[in-house]
């Protein structure tokens, strides 16, 4: 049963790999997209997910990542391995730095303070002559999107393979402790700062990655767009929508997610925003605890699944 | 031999109200030692004043010789200290099982490496509460009764010197009253130092070895139990509202 789920698995990433050699270039291009969006929901599910922090602050690290990535490359030749390197020691300085005293809030306060920090970065990376002030910094060009596929694809393996591991370990039962009720957590031993501040620089890691590529493959950083907190909020939908602090929820929901807008904003571009509006809405009301969630019960419960969780809102 | 838990001049204030006032006290080792008062006497407050939920306003907390006032709760654990909650506080998202292995994974020296060890503890000390039926159950499916248990089974997992133990009888019955005792004798006789704040006079007549009584966040009586249950003092304060 294992091996058979292994081989599965193995297949349908082989599978993944193959389709720059037989999809059109458009369908490529939304793969790109879409993987980079799924390995940052499955890196915002690291701190969101399991640790119950919901950030507001991975843009930031997506965004650091890109500025690395443009700086090393534009302004001083170096090869784009390098500029992912940069990118991401940036991001995880500035989750060691920032983590310490914005993890020490909870809840929604948490939540603005992360706000409070990706606009605050962009105003600093808007201000800096090496990065471009706001005008941005131009990539070399690259041609060849499979690169890119590739490179996303094996993001999304390593970050999920990690977020595999994290749901099976002593690590994980730390962090999943902080999510349900840190002062227990806290009592019976566990180190919630030490745990709580990796799982931030763990987060901001892989979501620096998912910035170099992007920055890499569309040539083009500035401000507005690298640190955009939109992108932030679609990570948190996709995660939770697919279900948070689960192994493969969040890509599921970054896959199905991805897909529907790109069809809405094909036909009209307002529909897409509207949409993720919508989604969230009912995703919270009738599945706060996602899609993977659902699957696992709604075998028992039927409809009454849904009737619970709407009773359990009190609406 | 040097007392487990030293207690000098300890106060806990929250803005205008003084919770705890300037409380001393020792706990022996391998003694359990009862900890009665009426509601709002500071009982809970102490009890997280020695975990390290909350940090004390002044005075000295001295376990097996080492300072802890000023330590983080999760360095008290792995020193050695553990504590249930009154309110119970399952971790609702994990079952029951991995709710125990968390004590023995970060617990006292800091617990086991590995999860699969820490599962086998959880087992043993889930058997040892009696409550071994409800391994594969969700913490927040289980009653009462069994949640009180869970706490208990949580904070043994540990493997705690000092066990604190925040009402674990309010709201069972004679029968539940009589097995959870039983437990507690059990967990004694393995050299485990307790403080039990309780309500149940049953319990206290038949557990502690000495009592403490608080009052408005003071000390008014400590002594061998039936000598304390007998002062006048604690009658007026505390028995007496019951015993009318």
């Amino acid at each position: 049963m294992r091996a058979a789920r292994g081989i599965g698995l193995g297949a349908a990433i082989a599978l993944l790999a193959l389709v720059p050699w037989i999809a059109s270039p458009t369908l490529v291009q939304f793969g790109i997209t879409t993987l980079l969006l799924a390995a940052l929901a499955q890196s915002w599910n690291i701190i969101g997910g399991y640790t119950g922090y919901a950030s507001f602050g991975n843009s930031v690290f997506f965004g650091l990542g890109s500025y690395g990535t443009a700086v090393a490359m534009a302004q001083f030749d170096l090869p784009f391995g390098v500029g992912m390197a940069l990118g991401a020691v940036l991001a995880i300085l500035c989750a060691l730095l920032f983590g310490f005293p914005l993890l020490r809030l909870r809840g929604h306060y948490f939540a603005i303070a992360t706000l409070a920090l990706a606009l605050a970065i962009t105003g600093i990376v808007s201000n800096l002559e090496i990065a471009g002030r706001n005008i941005g910094l131009v990539l070399p060009l690259l041609k060849g999107d499979w690169v890119f596929y590739e490179m996303a694809l094996v993001l999304v393996v390593l970050v999920t393979a990690v977020v595999f591991w994290i749901s099976r370990s002593r690590f994980g039962c730390a962090l999943i402790a902080i999510r349900e009720d840190e002062d227990a957590a806290a009592v019976m031993g566990v180190n919630t700062t030490r745990y709580k501040i990796t799982a931030f620089a763990l987060s901001g890691f892989f979501s620096s990655l998912a910035g170099g590529i992007h920055a890499y493959w569309i040539t083009f950083v500035d401000p507005v767009s690298a640190f955009d907190i939109s992108l932030n909020v679609k990570m948190i939908i996709m995660a939770i929508f697919g279900g948070p602090g689960s192994v493969f929820g969040p890509l599921i929901g970054a896959v199905i997610l991805s897909g529907v807008s790109d069809l809405l904003s094909t036909e009209v571009s307002n529909m897409a925003s509207l949409f993720f509006g919508a989604v969230i809405v009912l995703a919270v009301v009738f599945m706060p605890r996602g899609l993977v969630h659902v699957q696992q019960n709604f075998r028992r419960l039927r409809w009454r699944y849904f009737a619970q969780n709407v009773r359990n809102h009190r609406i | 031999m040097p007392p487990l838990l030293q207690i000098r001049d300890l106060s806990k204030r929250f803005s205008g109200l003084v919770a705890v006032d300037k409380v001393d006290f020792d706990i022996q080792t391998g003694e359990i030692l009862g900890l009665i008062g009426p509601n709002g006497a500071g009982k809970t407050t102490i009890v997280s004043l020695i975990s390290g939920t909350l940090r004390p306003t002044s005075g000295h907390l001295q376990f097996a010789g080492t300072p802890i006032a000023q330590l983080p709760a999760f360095r008290r654990a792995h020193l050695g200290i553990g504590r249930t909650f009154q309110l119970m506080k399952p971790f609702p998202g994990l079952d029951v099982l991995d709710n125990v292995a968390l004590g023995a994974l970060f617990g006292a020296g800091s617990g086991q490496r590995k999860l699969t060890q820490a599962r086998d503890d959880a087992a043993y000390w889930l058997d040892f509460v009696e409550l071994g039926h409800r391994k594969a159950q969700r913490a927040d499916d289980l009653g009462g009764p069994d949640r009180k248990r869970l706490e208990l089974a949580k904070a043994l997992a540990m493997r705690p010197r000092l066990l604190l133990l925040d009402e674990v009888m309010a709201g069972l019955n004679h029968t539940e009253v009589d097995e959870v005792i039983a437990v507690i004798r059990k967990v004694r006789e393995r050299g485990i130092t307790i403080l039990v704040i309780e309500h149940v006079m049953k319990a206290i007549q038949s557990l502690c070895d000495r009592l403490l009584v608080l009052h408005h966040g003071q000390k008014i009586a400590e002594g061998p139990t039936e000598a304390v249950l007998a002062d006048p003092q604690v009658i007026a304060a505390y028995l007496g509202q019951r015993r009318v």
